[in-house]
């Protein structure tokens, strides 16, 4: 049986290395997005979605924290 | 309709003398998409504007500068003004506006000019203030130098030293500012020894009498310079309430002439005759033809060049164009370039969601427009997300709110969101997860005590009445309506199971539009290679999901043997799909396989999203109910003190509004981006124009 202890660390590390590896990725899609919003307001649309992205990236942590903590 | 409205392209020809009448008409009609003339009929060259153009800018240049000096804005209007009126009054108007503007504006910046003079002189001399020597002292020598400038450390001492007394230093009051004479013989060791203490030189200064008593005048006409321009903007904001409203009138009327009197620049002309082409709403088509036959008879000619299909012929074109060097992009966008223009209709309520398809780009004219799909799905994913009846009600009244109160599209859009985003919520918090502020109404069979020590409250126990968790059953089908299946935290399983499905349905419904606008574009062969095969992949996946989830979850390996139905299904699916998929679009299907993995992880959202936030809300609700008010905690009783209710009402609205902001932003941004880069991806191309028949716009004038 494996310490429940190790199960919560690992689903927060999860977490959260996986929300500072989207935070990463945003921050330059972002920046890049603002830049080219002020040049053109009608790409907000599609920055938006660049810059969502990345997301996809931490609820797949969240998910795989989720499936951890069910096994606790 | 699901397809922009079908468009036909008419020619008009006529005799140029015709030209102002037919321009007029055609800015009554309101229908025509005018196509701007390429340049390519043999003997035709761009028209030029009509006369009336020339004059009208020039006025129109006047209004505007006058328009930006008076700082006059759209808010400062009031009362729309008849055209004929304007008409009459325009040329006396502008006369006035401009002497009178012009004199205000002068006298402005006269006394501006003035004053930043004033100011520098001032400037020039603060720092000679607490020198008792009159300006004439400064100049005027032979064989002195005067050197005056700011220090930062004294020079007395190493002055006296190697000077021999040849000098005469003053010093302001406060230190740090020297006047020095010096005997031109020694101006340079001066300037070496001043310039070891920091100096940095000032120009003399100008005038007569005490720097101070001179400093003291400047400053009073300052004073008074600073009194006069804010007399005198007053008066440029009595000429700006003035003549707002006349102003922004008159500038909508000759803007609208201009525009008009500008239109042949969009045609061609020859020395006698004018060609225009333009689109036209099929279905006015005939109210345009009468209205031209009425009004000019046979004297000027129209054509129905075509009434455009949704198929897409550019194959040939395509070839050439390749073969002479142009890129793909290039020859796919000349191709977007004779797409007609896109009108879209909706109903009220959807047409609300438009904002949100244009957000990202109008739609072509052969595909479906997706705003039908972001209607339905946009705000039953938000709902999804939400899913709390304690949220969704302000969501509602601050949606209608909006709905009702708002003008710009952005919060019109925000406000769509919230208020049929809540009434989504309302239906899954009641239906769904039974669910208020991350209380339950009632136990459901399945609920958990998710802290230990603390039994999760619900509203029946908290109210102290009965709620009955059973509310009816749907004769017929035998369905029992309860408030609330499944718990946010205590279901998750299921839920993200279920998500997984709506995932899968939301995919294939856009790869079935896909589908349907290939088979409309290029035909039902190239859409079967295209698009059937990406339904059949995830048909596939969606036969090998209960498989998977027989295995990994409910450990349960007999489902992996070759007699289980789904799994043959799912694998014989795949393969079809994919060698379809192949045949189609080539070797690039293989990189672009693993996807239909990740997106519909991707849906998993809906429900991590709504755990989370039912994560914050228990935590809240245990600190407020079961820690400070000992409500349903084990040993405690419940407390009485009205301080410690009141900490515990506070931390449950402080906590409850954060997770209320947090829900508009992520559900929100979520519910979008799944439509936008899951579902769109499957189907939607964009990059149409917008419809934009000739108009007259009128916001400050009326007809009469």
């Amino acid at each position: 049986m494996v310490d429940n202890g190790l199960i919560a660390l690992s689903a927060g590390l999860a977490v959260g290395i996986t929300g500072l590896a989207t935070a990463l990725a945003q921050r330059d899609i972002a920046s890049a997005a603002i830049g080219a919003m002020t040049e053109n307001e009608n790409l907000f649309g599609k920055g938006l979605i660049l810059t969502v992205i990345p997301e996809t990236i931490v609820i797949f942590g969240l998910v795989v924290a989720i499936l951890l903590w069910l096994n606790m | 309709m699901l397809l922009p409205e079908p468009m036909s392209r008419i020619l008009v020809i006529g005799a140029k003398k015709r030209l102002p009448d037919t321009i007029d008409l055609l800015y009554n009609l309101e229908n025509v998409h005018v196509i701007d003339y390429q340049g390519d009929e043999e003997g035709f060259t761009l028209g030029a504007p009509l006369p009336e153009a020339s004059e009208a800018s020039r006025k129109l240049l006047k209004l505007r500068s006058a328009e930006r000096y008076l700082e006059i804005s759209s808010d400062s209007f009031e009362g729309k003004i008849s055209e004929s009126k304007i008409k009459s009054d325009l040329d006396d108007n502008i006369a006035r506006i401009e002497e009178e503007v012009d004199l205000a504006i002068e006298t402005k910046n006269a006394k501006q000019a003035k004053l930043s003079e004033a100011e520098n002189r001032l400037s020039q001399l603060e720092p000679y203030r607490t020198i008792p020597l009159d300006i004439e002292m400064y100049w005027g020598y032979n064989n002195l130098r005067v050197l005056a400038g700011n220090i930062r450390s004294n020079p007395e001492q190493a002055l006296k030293e190697s000077l021999n007394g040849y000098y005469e230093i003053f010093t302001s009051k406060d230190g740090s500012f020297v006047v020095l004479f010096v005997s031109s013989k020694y101006t340079e060791s001066a300037q070496r020894i001043l310039s070891d203490s920091g100096f940095t030189e000032v120009p003399l200064p100008t005038g007569s009498g005490l720097p101070s008593i001179a400093a003291a005048e400047l400053d009073k006409e300052i004073q008074n310079l600073k009194d006069e321009l804010e007399f005198t903007s007053k008066e440029i904001g009595v000429l700006n309430e003035k003549y707002a409203s006349m102003i922004l009138s008159s500038d909508e009327y000759l803007s609208n002439i201009v525009e008009m009197a500008e239109l042949p620049l969009r045609m061609g002309t020859s020395a006698y005759t004018f060609i225009l082409e333009a689109w036209v709403p099929t279905s006015s088509y005939e109210n345009v033809a009468s209205a031209f036959s009425e009004k000019f008879g046979d004297a000027v000619y129209l054509e129905l060049i075509e009434n455009r299909g949704r198929e897409e012929y550019h194959t040939d074109e395509y070839e050439i164009e390749m073969e002479s060097g142009m890129t793909t992009v290039e020859a796919e966008s000349i191709s977007i370039k004779d797409d007609p223009p896109v009108r879209l209709e909706h109903g009220r309520n959807t047409g609300r969601f438009e904002f949100f398809t244009k957000l990202l780009s109008t739609p072509r004219y052969n595909e479906i427009d997706p705003t039908i799909t972001i209607a339905i799905f946009f705000p039953m994913f938000f709902g999804l997300m939400v899913g709390d009846v304690g949220y969704a009600i302000p969501f509602l009244i601050l949606g209608a709110l909006g709905l009702r109160m708002c003008t710009t599209p952005e919060w019109r859009g925000i406000a769509t969101m919230l208020f049929y985003g809540g009434i989504w919520s309302v239906f899954f918090g009641l239906f769904l997860y039974g669910d208020m502020m991350g209380i339950e109404f009632t136990h459901a069979a399945h609920a958990k005590n998710l802290v230990s020590g603390w039994e999760t409250a619900t509203w029946s126990s908290l109210l102290g009445i009965e709620i009955p968790h059973h509310l009816f059953t749907i004769p017929g089908i035998n369905f029992d309506v309860n408030l609330g299946y499944a718990t946010k935290l205590g279901s998750v399983q299921i839920l993200l199971y279920g998500s997984l499905w709506v995932g899968i349905a939301h995919l294939i419904t856009g790869l079935a539009i896909g589908f349907y606008n290939l088979t409309i574009r290029h035909g039902i062969k190239i859409a079967i290679m295209e698009k059937l095969s990406w339904i059949l992949i995830m048909a596939g996946f969606a036969c090998l999901l209960p498989v998977v989830i027989d295995v990994l979850v409910l450990e349960n390996d007999a489902a992996l043997s070759l007699t289980n139905m789904l799994l043959l299904a799912a694998i014989g699916l795949f393969v079809i799909g994919l060698l379809l998929a192949l045949k189609g679009e080539g070797g690039k299907v293989l990189i672009d396989l693993p996807e239909v993995v990740s997106n519909v992880l991707s849906y998993t959202r809906l429900i991590a999203i709504g755990m989370s936030k039912a994560g914050m809300a228990l935590a809240f609700n245990y600190i407020s109910i079961g820690l400070i008010a000992g409500i349903g905690m084990e040993n405690v009783e419940p407390t009485t003190d009205i301080v410690m209710l009141i900490a515990a009402l506070a931390i449950f609205t402080v906590g409850h509004l954060m997770i209320f902001i947090l829900a508009i932003l992520s559900s929100g941004l979520h519910g979008i981006r799944l439509q936008y880069v899951e579902l769109f991806k499957k189907f939607y191309e964009g990059g149409g124009v917008d419809f934009n028949p000739l108009k007259i716009r009128r916001k400050y004038t009326v007809e009469e």
